[in-house]
């Protein structure tokens, strides 16, 4: 068999394009195979109203790796990065909770709502950027096979050994702490002030079905903590141009290395031949024959739809299908008139940060617990972010466009009917929510699009709508990432591997799994 | 300090519950002269058997053969101390509204054909999780065993301090440990949704996992609790079965019995002001009554608030200790309710067998989702109005603890959160028994017109009358922050206290509630290694 290409990459997303950069920086001739008509996955910006630029469904960056920033240049291919650090709160009393880029501010405001966290709440700061400083080097670790670690996996082994000694007690115990608790109880040792635990604890549930008070949230916050270390925009931020441009700079970067990508070439079915992935098949019949094929899809697509069952062992199908990915969160993209009102909010400069619907822990809580019985949030947490607050370039010249990132929404919703009206329901669910804060919104709306989690599944390719690739629970971090024995990338099918947010370190736009699969496939000498 | 210390003993124990009892018996056991000073009249703490009613006696907080360690047992004799435990071949009865109740026994074969009503492919899969769960919850025995290690630090004696692990870790095998460790921090709905698909099956399985958290069935880290019963279980299923004949406080006279016999000094109504500390090592224990007496050794079974802000001057104590003992999550969510009844109630089942059937542990958990939503108002300081409630009915495999041949009833009701949002708990108490009394009728027809007594258990009678911080049976929630190197506060896994020669044996310590005498057993290891 004639090979077409060194390497064969399925699937578009921001993870694929990163390791098809990689690889063809190290000389591999990469193909990738995109199925929709761009590239970047869940991190697409799309014109789907004229002159309004949605940022469909990722809307923030902030967990990008800087060694992926780096290493593949993204700089230089049009990476361009907006500072969006500052947040504000409306409460359901009138009042408001904000958060300035001036920190001294910031800790006025807190010190309006308690004296006590104002003081804590540098201390508390220091504390989880040491934590997140700590252990962030294992987001860079290849996860070892457990079950059979052999001499790398327990070189990494003892490296992660030697890395949790080297916290010293204190900081191993808080490790430990954030490790397994609700985000709500963790942030309630250090706070009493309501309004403020309810706004960082909406850093540990984004992407899962639990709730702020479900143990292992705690870590979800650390997650999200990670991206605010790095690079010379250390807190949240924006792509101008929309969140879509991080995936044309990740693609810029991996054609500059020479990488073909190719939209509308959905794949059908990987090509395994004796137990080796040979190349792949496409919708269109086409066949393309590579020495590696690389998944960037999430683990039930790649180990369920791309090959066949009776290529994997019976214990890797058992796990994939138990592997939870229960999408839990929804996206509504507004097109306005004009830049909405609310009420509470005296410094208008505020409208260029996100904008948390998040009034209070039992608000927060409430949202969870309506959803989880297959139903959404009556009144859901909304993250609403205006990117034309800062880049008026994305709307019409006074018209803007607003993302509202949406929690919780169930996969199923059957009690509202067919899937039209639960999408309707779910829809007015949202907008009655912001209308409590911002009463104007309704008149202003232009257009609308709403995405709930099987709208995100059918349009982006995600299974159940999971944003994350699958939930980011403790039995679905490193070594369990995706499954027991196949965390390292690799797959039972020889030269069949798998680079997506379902693998460690996981989900959002860090481009972390993308690398760390490349780093792998040319470890194993392709 | 004018006074004499009295005594010359080796080791004082603080509180005669049963971790209490159990570390005094072992100390002593070793050839240590042993003083133990219980604050009440009655020792065994939380394990008493109590006469509410005049001849009707009740195992006031727990219920059955419970979690005590077998090793615990015979390295005590107490068998030969009057410990006797009848065995009830019931795991779980799981009532149903419908009367299509659901009976787990110890007969795999059986189950499986009653799960066979609910689920052919739960049926199936019945047997294969019970040897495989069977299997890993070894691991989980032998955890319970050793001594957690001081995490990160791995030194010598870390390592010899997990040998309890290494004969079951190397039972099981690599694959079936990397098991172990995926399933501890799961919610144990998930695991169960991983084998099962009915509803009623879930429910009836994950039910008693909870008994001992604050949590509901899809929180994380009741997958540990859950392997923690099936390891204590002593019957190779997911939750113990049997009946201790005299009711739990039965356990604590051969307890007593044992420790006496051991030489182990007993004395009841002795509460404790102060322990002693010179030179930064505790040297002693000063009582209320004023008296004073010295020991090499002091050993707390008490709660840790009870130990460290009530007992030790503060001064001995550094800030990061102090704030995780602040930290420590109580919140208990456990109410009783004890009744005398004229008559067996008629629970309602479709083969009308039920009568034959309810000797052991009865659940109203009819499906999994119907536990979670028991929980649910918690987090609000609620409770549900749709209760998970735990029955057994003690009489009928031990007709001794009622002297008129009344039958009596006990049941745990879950969750009934001690941080009430509207009101307070002596008020409420009527509303609890009333919602009880109604929730059983709604299974057994006519049952509220059984009711001769009633005698119920507020979060908050457990914390005024048997000295449970927050109503919590276990000296603090059983959840994944709080295990292991993490218990009782982080970094003092080891039964050892911040102050020299102060040691802690409660179910505060590793591997927490539940009544396993383990924590004694283990805290004593620790001592006597000095």
């Amino acid at each position: 068999m004639n090979k077409d290409f060194d390497v064969i990459v399925v699937g578009g997303g921001h993870n694929g394009l990163t390791t098809a950069a990689y690889l063809a920086k190290a000389g591999k001739k990469v193909l990738v195979l995109e199925r929709r008509y761009l590239v970047g996955g869940a991190a697409v910006s799309e014109e789907i109203y004229p002159g309004f630029i949605y940022t469909v469904c990722s809307y923030v960056v902030s967990l990008l790796r800087p060694e992926v920033i780096q290493e593949l240049e993204l700089y230089k291919h049009g990476l361009h990065l907006l500072p969006t650090d500052s947040g504000f709160i409306p409460m359901e009393n009138g009042d408001y909770l904000a958060r300035y880029p001036d920190h001294a501010r910031s800790l006025d405001e807190i010190r309006r709502h308690s004296l006590r966290d104002a003081d804590v709440h540098d201390e508390f700061d220091n504390m989880l950027y040491e934590i997140a400083f700590a252990v962030k080097p294992i987001l860079g670790y290849t996860p070892p096979n457990l079950t059979n670690p052999g001499l790398s996996g327990t070189q990494t082994l003892n490296r992660f050994r030697k890395h949790l000694q080297s916290l010293g007690k204190e900081k191993f115990h808080w490790f430990t702490k954030i490790m397994t608790m609700s985000v709500y109880d963790f942030l309630s040792e250090w706070f009493e002030s309501d309004v403020l635990i309810s706004s960082i604890s909406l850093n540990g549930i984004i992407g899962t079905m639990l709730g702020i008070k479900s143990p292992g949230t705690a870590y979800v916050l650390l997650h999200h903590y990670m991206g605010e270390l790095d690079g010379a925009y250390s807190a949240w931020a924006s792509q101008k141009g929309g969140t879509g441009g991080v995936s044309e700079a990740i693609a810029s970067a991996a054609r500059s290395y020479g990488s073909e990508i190719r939209v509308n070439a959905p794949v059908k079915q990987v090509i395994v031949k004796n137990g080796r992935a040979i190349g792949v098949a496409l919708e269109n019949g086409d066949e393309l024959y590579a020495d590696i094929v690389v998944s960037g899809a999430d683990p039930y697509v790649t180990f369920r739809k791309l090959v066949d069952e009776k290529d994997l062992p019976t214990e890797l199908v058992e796990s994939i299908d138990n592997f939870k990915f229960r999408g839990s969160s929804g996206k509504v993209n507004l097109s306005l008139d004009a830049l909405p009102d609310f009420p509470a909010m005296k410094d208008k400069s505020l409208m260029q940060g996100g904008i948390y619907i998040c009034p209070s822990t039992d608000f927060m809580e409430q949202a969870y617990d309506d959803a989880k019985y297959d139903d959404f949030s009556k009144r859901p947490f909304l993250e609403c972010v205006i990117p034309t607050a800062v880049d008026p370039s994305m709307a019409p010249p006074g018209k803007h466009v607003m993302s509202i990132f949406v929690q919780w929404a169930s996969y199923n919703m059957p009690k509202y009917g067919d899937r039209d009206q639960q999408r309707e329901a779910f829809g007015n669910a949202v907008l009655d929510t912001l209308a409590e804060f911002c009463p104007n919104i309704k008149d202003l709306i232009l257009h609308q699009q709403v995405l709930t989690p099987w709208d995100i599944e059918d349009s982006i390719g995600l299974t159940q709508g999971n944003i994350f690739g699958g939930e980011l629970t403790l039995d679905q971090l490193f070594f369990f990432r995706p499954a027991i024995g196949w965390a390292d990338y690799k797959t039972p099918i020889r030269n069949y591997y798998q680079c997506g947010s379902g693998t460690h370190p996981g989900g959002g736009i860090t481009g972390g799994p993308g690398r760390l699969a490349a780093l792998r496939i040319l470890k194993d000498g392709a | 300090m004018a006074q004499e210390l009295k005594g010359n003993n080796d080791v004082i124990v603080i509180g005669g519950g049963v971790n209490g009892l159990v570390a005094a018996a072992y100390l002593a056991k070793a050839g240590r002269k042993v003083l133990l000073l219980e604050k009440k009249d009655a020792l065994g703490g939380i394990a008493v058997t109590e006469e509410f009613f005049p001849g009707s006696k009740f195992s006031s907080l727990v219920d059955g053969a419970g979690y005590f360690a077998p090793a615990v047992a015979s390295d005590l004799k107490l068998h030969q101390h009057g410990l006797e435990i009848v065995p009830v071949d019931t795991i779980v009865y799981s009532l149903q509204p419908s009367g299509q109740n659901l009976l787990i026994t110890q007969d795999v074969s059986a189950t499986v054909e009653e799960i066979a009503k609910f689920s052919a492919e739960d049926a199936r899969a019945y047997p294969k999780f019970v040897e495989l769960l069977g299997k890993i919850s070894a691991v989980v025995a032998g955890i319970m065993h050793m001594t957690p290690p001081d995490l990160p630090e791995i030194g010598w004696e870390n390592l010899l301090n997990l040998r309890p692990l290494i004969k079951p870790v190397r039972k099981i095998g690599r694959v079936d440990f990397a098991e172990v460790l995926r399933v501890m921090p799961m919610p144990v709905a998930d695991l169960l949704n991983e084998w099962f698909e009915s509803e009623i099956v879930k429910g009836a399985i994950a039910a008693s996992a909870l008994l001992n958290t604050s949590l509901g069935p899809q929180e994380a880290g009741t997958g540990y609790n859950f392997l923690f019963n099936w390891a204590g279980s002593n019957n190779g299923f997911f939750r113990s079965s049997g009946n201790i004949v005299g009711g739990m406080g039965a356990l604590s006279e051969a307890l007593v019995n044992a420790a006496k016999k051991l030489g182990v000094e007993l004395r009841s109504n002795s509460p404790i002001d102060k322990i002693l500390v010179s030179n930064g090592i505790a040297s002693g224990v000063e009582l209320s009554s004023g008296d004073q007496y010295s020991a090499k050794a002091v050993v707390s079974a008490t709660d840790l608030h009870t130990t460290f802000m009530k007992l030790v001057d503060p001064y001995y104590l550094d800030q990061t200790f102090v704030r995780h003992l602040e930290n420590i999550k109580y919140r208990g969510t456990t109410a009783r309710v004890h009744y005398v009844l004229t008559e067996l109630p008629g629970f309602r089942a479709v083969n009308g067998e039920a009568q034959k059937l309810i000797s052991g542990h009865l659940q109203i958990s009819p499906t999994i989702t119907y536990l979670q939503q028991a929980y649910d108002p918690v987090k609000y300081g609620r409770y549900s109005e749709d209760p998970y409630l735990d029955i057994f009915i003690p009489t009928l495999s031990d007709p001794s603890l009622s002297s008129d041949g009344a039958q009596l009833m006990s049941v745990t009701v879950k969750f009934m959160p001690y941080h009430l949002q509207d009101g307070k708990w002596d008020s409420t108490r009527d509303d609890l028994a009333r919602l009880v009394t109604n929730k059983i009728t709604e299974y057994a027809p006519g049952f509220e017109k059984l009711v001769k007594h009633q005698k119920v258990i507020t979060p908050l009678d457990l914390e005024r009358d048997y000295d449970l911080p927050e109503g919590n049976l276990t000296h603090g929630e059983m959840t994944l922050d709080q295990f292991m190197w993490m218990r009782p506060i982080p970094g003092y896994g080891q039964y050892r206290a911040p102050i020299k020669n102060l040691y802690l044996c409660s179910a505060a310590t590793h591997p927490g509630g539940g009544i396993t005498g383990i924590n004694g057993k283990n805290a004593a290891r620790e001592i006597l290694k000095g």
